[in-house]
């Protein structure tokens, strides 16, 4: 096998899949078989977005793989792609490596920026998977996969992997399917762990980043089950007011940009591009922190007993 | 790569025309005072709401908690929420019947409200 050029892309082969699979998802929600909503203007966005994040992957993935082929001329080892202990290795590492990177682009805004786009819709159906960035090229987030390139794995099998965990992450985006089997929930993300991802509740905010394996979330302390007394509420914090894809995929860059052109110290400069989503010099602001810190103390007085009773 | 592209288009036009085809948006009727009440409560938790005004055509409201006015409006099937001062709100744009208020976000820039008159009488 080339280590250089993958023999198939995952994702190319299993479009005829997703195109079918949200056919199938309207029609059954059409006929009141499961829980679906599609809205034609948010659907019609998540589809160009889409489409647009292929566009913009072509013009910024020559970098990336040029990026990754360096490193892997300097590896460490030698990582056959033939071996099966290799391909065990890397589902691991490549979802160890895919859960960092997806904290990382929720809890620091230079990267929310470029992800924020995937959550800004107020649904939860298959068409929302599809909803993907732009400007993540930009954002240099597949600088998080040198190392894995460092360590020997050929860039074609690192291709492939990730092929394999955004193809995993499309059916999870479901409300049709309430929970798996038990043992699939312990182990693997499904589409109830996903939706707290989605939800903007404050209890689920920044919760469940996991790709394939649940399991980084419980080992890592991300982890938030999905409860029946409550319903996940989707999109951000502060939802977009229309459905202009430019919006969609700019909105937090000319926030950031708009930010610094205020701002009046290197403090602030860095507090605005690398602090926590909603970060700001004085704190005015709501960061997911703050949110679900304010719903505790509401949660501690609701539950609170009279003193004066 | 052009085939490609053109296909991509074409099976997004496909899906879109099912999606409308299916009417299968969230059910959405005119915001009623309780309805505007939760979504607030939603939005702004802990917040206590002084005064609240619904929009004539119940798709949005706004409302008056302190120093802050809070800002719901409707979008597509849901709604998106915004604080502003209060005293912003009350000088706001008011023309035919549609109060237009600058929410300063890039994200939701502008609010458009429509109301008998602004400001309400017992608003100020």
């Amino acid at each position: 096998m080339d280590p250089l050029h993958a023999p198939f892309d995952p994702v190319t082969l299993a479009i005829p899949f997703f195109v079918l699979a949200i056919i199938l998802e309207i029609a059954l929600a059409r006929f009141k078989a499961v829980k679906a909503h599609y809205e034609t203007r948010d659907t019609m966005a998540s589809l160009a977005m889409g489409l647009g994040s292929n566009v913009a992957g072509l013009i910024t993935g020559g970098l990336a793989f040029a990026a990754t082929v360096w490193v892997w001329k300097h590896r460490a080892f030698d990582i056959p792609m033939t071996a099966v202990w290799a391909w065990v290795a890397i589902f691991f590492l490549e979802d160890l490596t895919y859960y960092w990177f997806h904290r990382l682009s929720h809890e620091r805004r230079f990267w929310w920026a470029a992800h924020v786009n995937h959550h800004s819709s107020q649904h939860y159906n298959l068409s929302t998977a599809l909803r993907q960035t732009w400007t993540g090229g930009v954002a240099a987030t597949w600088a998080l996969w040198l190392p894995l390139a460092f360590l020997g794995f050929p860039p074609a099998m690192l291709a492939i992997q990730k092929g394999i965990s955004l193809v995993y992450q499309f059916w999870i985006h479901t409300e049709a399917i309430r929970r798996m089997p038990r043992w699939f929930e312990a182990v693997f993300n499904t589409p109830s762990h996903h939706r707290v991802h989605h939800a903007r509740n404050p209890r689920y905010l920044d919760s469940n980043y996991a790709g394939i394996l649940i399991v980084w979330d419980k080992l890592f302390g991300t982890f938030q089950p999905e409860l029946d007394e409550e319903t996940p509420r989707y999109g951000i914090v502060k939802n977009l007011n229309n459905f202009n894809i430019l919006r969609v995929a700019f909105h937090e860059w000319a926030g950031i940009a708009k930010d610094l052109a205020g701002a009046r110290s290197p403090r602030e400069v860095v507090g605005y591009l690398f602090g926590a989503p909603g970060w700001s010099p004085d704190g005015s602001r709501d960061t997911s922190a703050t949110l679900k810190a304010q719903w505790e103390a509401e949660q501690a007085k609701r539950d609170a007993p009279d003193v004066a009773a | 790569m052009l085939i490609q592209l053109a296909g991509s288009f074409a099976a997004v036009a496909v899906l879109v025309a099912v999606a409308a085809w299916a009417k299968i948006a969230k059910p959405m009727s005119p915001l009623s005072d309780a309805r505007a009440r939760a979504l607030l409560a939603d939005e702004f938790p802990g917040k206590t709401l002084d005064g609240l005004w619904i929009a004539t055509d119940g798709r949005g409201a706004l409302a008056r908690s302190g120093a802050s006015a809070l800002v719901l409006c409707e979008v597509g099937d849901g709604y998106a929420a915004r604080h502003i001062p209060w005293a912003q709100a009350l000088s706001a744009s008011f023309r035919d019947g549609v109060l237009r208020l600058d929410l300063a976000d890039v994200a939701a820039p502008r609010a458009r409200l429509a109301f008998d008159a602004w400001p309400p009488a017992g608003a100020r």
